[in-house]
């Protein structure tokens, strides 16, 4: 793996480090009163192709490379961790699972306008009795003569409240044993979204239940073949860990970088606090941390590019990337002492927003369940 | 028609420059962007150029780590790219004019130059009309406004109090870009990948047959600006207030 990112990789940087510092870090704070994101932002990053990162041209997207993807994602969650949930989510589990197992038809269909930004990716699985275990998934999709109906209701759903184009993991009226993922689209009648959960963090997101009430979706709305719906939903949690560990490293960069300036600002017993070495080991601990998680993150990303299995390497970034954020968030606001502790400061909203990383795309402790059977099922 | 853009890879203006010796500076620790100025000449070319069809090709004089930052040009919708490379980031107006003009003659001469109105690390503010009068064209700086058609070009720029000139000329000439000609656009991505294959020729200064050495005006020494001390307030009548400004101008800063 080429450890020393080429040139294209810099210049992806520094566009996206351009377009974040000028255009959201401005409102950031702001758009954290949430939930929601201003429409002029959308709109400008619409035709810079935001939307559709790894979608290829024809379909109207970008065409990145994974690694372009990992450091768009880290970029703009650097500055807005919410945005930054908005766009891995429309991308990863919004989009891929289409690309990877839609017809031809599908895609003509899906992606376009999704790349295009106009029509906004949700991926829902979660329920109220159907969290880390999808095996509790209780909403049905009924077989028809026309296609599909379905009943259920989904909780914390990312982007919920500007989707329009949702995946969604229901289970079979004949066999709940194989469930399956549709196609269900914002106009459908009989969906419905809920109220916007009033979160900790990642509060600009428009996070919401959704309420699907005898949604009828034509046969060829289903994805791949019926049934085949958890293989489909564990392959797009593979590619969104990915986003989730770029969105978490986005946090922790933007918590250090805020830290290690404030420490040699900030004056106490008559020099800058940056001079005492526990605020020293606080400083090298993150990078440490940093450091390693966005070579786990590159190493994952490389792997899915050069197309072998990653799920390993990717629950790896994502347990190490998330519980790193958490970690220098802690450490950030730390550092800043009370001023850290108040919404004056960024670093308060990084605290709030970094541990949510933990949670969703599969928890810290399924991350650690997914590695373990990679590691005791790995042939010797 | 085919479009050639100056532009300079220098500083960001937000970086804390340190100096390192006597007319250096440690260039490997800060960021390094299109000079501000000259990222209008490139959205305006690449504009023109969307309309019209034609050529692009940005024209940089400067280290080789320019490299770069001409890829930031290129994707922005420059076609391809010539560097000159120099081992100094600080080059004289004249040299550079000189420079820029043997390339762009060596790549055959444009139908129309933008620079930008000036560089925002030398401000020396002379290279466009340098370039102009050696390839014995017009040049119009601080342009803000332009249209481009067939054999000419007619620029606007503000002479203040609100008021335009409005200047008329044959092509080809030499426009120096400023604030208000247009809004420079951030690249897609499709555009950023394909910036990593565009082409950039690289040469050097004795490649073009010139003489680092020969150089008008030299840099002798960096020095950082010394940091402001207390301002002084001077309290009392109008009257006194003055008489103690005169006495401290006379007596204290002996400046008058
Ligand atoms: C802001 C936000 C956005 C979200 N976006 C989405 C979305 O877009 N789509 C979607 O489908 N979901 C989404 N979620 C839901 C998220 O994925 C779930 O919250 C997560 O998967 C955990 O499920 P749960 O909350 O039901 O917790 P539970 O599964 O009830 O877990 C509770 C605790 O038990 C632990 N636990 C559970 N099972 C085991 C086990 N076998 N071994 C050890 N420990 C275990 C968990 O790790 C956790 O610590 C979102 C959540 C949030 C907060």
């Amino acid at each position: 793996m080429d450890l020393n990112p080429c040139m294209k990789h810099q210049l992806i940087r520094k566009t996206v480090r351009e377009f974040a510092e000028n255009e959201i870090r401005p409102r950031a704070a702001e758009m954290d009163k949430g939930p929601g994101f201003p429409d002029d932002l959308m709109e400008k990053m619409k035709p810079l192709h935001y939307f559709g990162l790894q979608v290829p041209g024809h379909l109207g997207g970008a065409d990145l490379d994974t690694v372009s993807y990992a450091i768009v994602v880290e970029e703009i969650s650097r500055v807005s961790a919410a945005l930054g949930l908005c766009i891995t989510v429309h991308n990863s589990v919004g989009i891929y699972p289409i690309l990877r197992f839609g017809t031809r038809e599908q895609k003509q269909q899906f992606v376009p306008p999704m790349a295009a930004g106009e029509s906004i990716g949700a991926f829902c699985l979660t329920e109220a009795n159907a969290g880390s275990d999808a095996g509790g998934v209780e909403t049905v999709a009924r077989e028809t003569a026309h296609g599909f109906v379905i009943n259920g209701t989904k909780i914390f759903v990312t982007n919920g409240g500007i989707c329009g184009t949702i995946l969604v993991f229901a289970v079979s009226d004949s066999d709940p044993g194989k469930p399956g993922v549709f196609i269900v689209e914002n106009h459908t009648p009989g969906f419905s979204v809920g109220e916007i959960e009033d979160l900790c963090g990642m509060r600009a997101n428009p996070v919401a239940s959704l309420f699907f009430e005898d949604c009828a979706i034509p046969a060829d709305h289903c994805l791949g073949i019926p049934g085949q719906g958890l293989k489909i939903g564990l392959t797009a949690l593979d590619t969104g860990r990915i986003g989730i560990a770029a969105q978490a490293l986005g946090i922790a960069q933007a918590a250090f970088e805020e830290s290690v300036s404030y420490a040699q600002a900030r004056q106490q017993f008559n020099k800058p606090i940056s001079r005492f070495q526990t605020i020293q080991n606080y400083l090298a601990d993150m990078a440490v941390q940093i450091d390693a998680a966005r070579l786990l993150l590159y190493r994952a990303a490389d792997v899915k590019d050069t197309g072998r299995p990653f799920s390993a390497e990717a629950a790896m970034a994502k347990l190490h990337c998330s519980t790193t954020a958490r970690m220098v968030t802690d450490l950030a606001v730390q550092i800043h002492g009370g001023y850290g502790y108040s919404r004056e400061y960024d670093v308060e909203r990084y605290f709030r927003d970094a541990k949510v990383t933990e949670i969703y795309e599969g928890t810290s402790e399924i991350q650690r369940m997914v590695i373990a059977r990679h590691i005791l099922t790995r042939p010797t | 028609m085919k479009i050639c853009v100056c532009v300079k890879h220098v500083p960001d203006t937000a970086a804390t420059i340190k100096i390192d010796g006597e007319t250096g500076f440690k260039d490997s620790e800060i960021k390094f962007v299109v000079n501000p100025y000259d990222e209008y000449g490139v959205e305006e070319a690449v504009k023109l150029k969307e309309k019209n069809g034609g050529e692009v090709v940005i024209v940089t004089v400067g280290k080789p780590e320019a490299a770069a930052t001409i890829r930031s040009a290129l994707a922005m919708g420059a076609d391809r790219a010539i560097l000159v490379t120099t081992d100094s980031q600080f080059l004289d107006a004249s040299l550079t004019a000189k420079a820029l003009k043997a390339a762009m003659e060596k790549d055959g001469l444009p139908d129309l130059i933008f620079t930008g109105k000036g560089s925002v690390d030398t401000e020396s503010f002379q290279t466009q009309y340098r370039l102009a009068h050696s390839l014995g064209i017009p040049v119009v700086n601080e342009v803000s406004t332009l249209s481009v058609d067939g054999k000419k070009a007619v620029a606007e720029l503000e002479v203040g109090g609100g008021d335009k000139q409005v200047i008329e000329m044959g092509l080809p000439c030499v426009i120096g870009a400023t604030k208000g000609l247009n809004e420079p656009r951030y690249p897609k991505f499709p555009d950023i990948m394909k910036a990593k294959k565009k082409k950039i020729d690289e040469m050097t200064l004795a490649d073009l047959g010139l003489d680092a050495s020969a150089q008008g005006v030299t840099l002798e020494k960096l020095e950082p600006v010394p940091e402001r001390t207390g301002a002084k307030m001077i309290e009392g009548s109008v009257e006194e207030q003055v008489t103690e400004l005169i006495r401290i101008l006379k007596q204290d800063e002996k400046v008058l």
